[in-house]
């Protein structure tokens, strides 16, 4: 992981910040809608600030079958895209957003326990 | 069943299967030293997991034809959510052997379990006989009980670099 990029945003302004995210060769990781229901999903989420999130956006997943199974994963490097909504009457200065991205990977013989990693995002607020 | 080489560990190198405690679905209390005098097939699994998935099929079939013969199938379920996850999956593939609920403190005792499924072969007195991280085939553990079941004396431990799922991603960067 990678320290993020801090963001630059007006009030009463959306704006956008991409997360781009890397798996190992050989792993998969479940995309944001799984087609079963056990399977645990992709998910990005934020807290905190003075940003409301209007939008996660994840790019199209790949269709594999692993031992018979059809999977709908994301590999290689992929961005997540979120769209937050600056408050008009947010207070100038900077904020700390807190992203959890929780993810579960596996390859064709194995799975990783679900893990979930923190990602600060540092907001200017002009 | 087609005859297949025992990956068993010699008798001398085998190691004790640390002991445990956890619940079953019925909230009955189980050690795995409940067991001592049998083979047991000691699997770390999760609804989530799908090579998991695969391999219950082949432990119904071990139990049901190994269990009159001293070998039991326990299964230990290693999701987040609990029974709620789980207690469907069983009743949706008519599992017939125990599952219990795990948790970290006997996941460290077996070296962690950060790979899922994570299966341990145990011999009549209470020892590992072999160990496998990630999909093996039928056979293979077909083998394995047959050969302690009748006293295997095969060597060869089998085994895969386990990884956690932190490792998976080699990195992410917001921009």
């Amino acid at each position: 992981m990678t320290p993020t990029e801090a963001l630059t945003a007006h009030r009463g302004a959306t704006v956008a910040q991409t997360l781009t995210v890397t798996v190992k060769p050989g792993y998969h990781v479940n995309s944001d809608k799984p087609k079963d229901e056990y399977i645990i999903p992709l998910k990005l989420t934020w807290t905190g600030g003075t940003l409301d999130t209007k939008a996660t956006i994840y790019p199209k997943a790949e269709e594999i079958q692993v031992n018979g199974q059809a999977l709908t994963v994301f590999t290689g490097t992929f961005p997540i895209q979120t769209e937050f909504q600056v408050e008009p009457n947010a207070t100038p200065g900077t904020v700390t957003v807190n992203g959890k991205l929780k993810y579960q990977a596996c390859n064709n013989e194995m799975c990783l326990r679900p893990v979930t990693v923190d990602i600060p995002l540092q907001v200017t607020i002009q | 069943m087609p005859p297949v080489e025992a990956q068993v560990r010699a008798t001398k190198d085998r190691k004790a299967a640390p002991d445990f405690s956890l619940k079953d679905e019925n909230g009955k209390t189980v050690k795995l030293s409940d067991y001592r005098g049998k083979v047991v097939l000691l699997n770390f699994w999760a609804t989530w997991c799908g090579p998991c998935k695969v391999e219950i099929p082949w432990f119904m079939e071990f139990e049901q034809q190994y269990k009159d013969k001293g070998f039991a199938v326990l299964g230990v379920a290693m999701d987040d959510e609990g029974w709620q996850a789980v207690k469907p999956y069983l009743a949706e593939r008519k599992v017939n052997y125990r599952v219990l609920m795990g948790n970290d403190s006997v996941t460290q005792l077996y070296g962690g379990v950060d790979s899922l499924p994570t299966t341990f072969v145990i011999d009549k007195d209470g020892r590992i006989a072999s160990a496998h991280v990630g999909l093996v085939g039928k056979n293979e553990y077909a083998g394995e009980i047959q050969a302690l079941l009748n006293g295997g004396k095969q060597t060869v431990a089998a085994g895969h670099a386990p990884l956690s799922g932190a490792d998976a991603l080699l990195a992410s960067a917001a921009k």
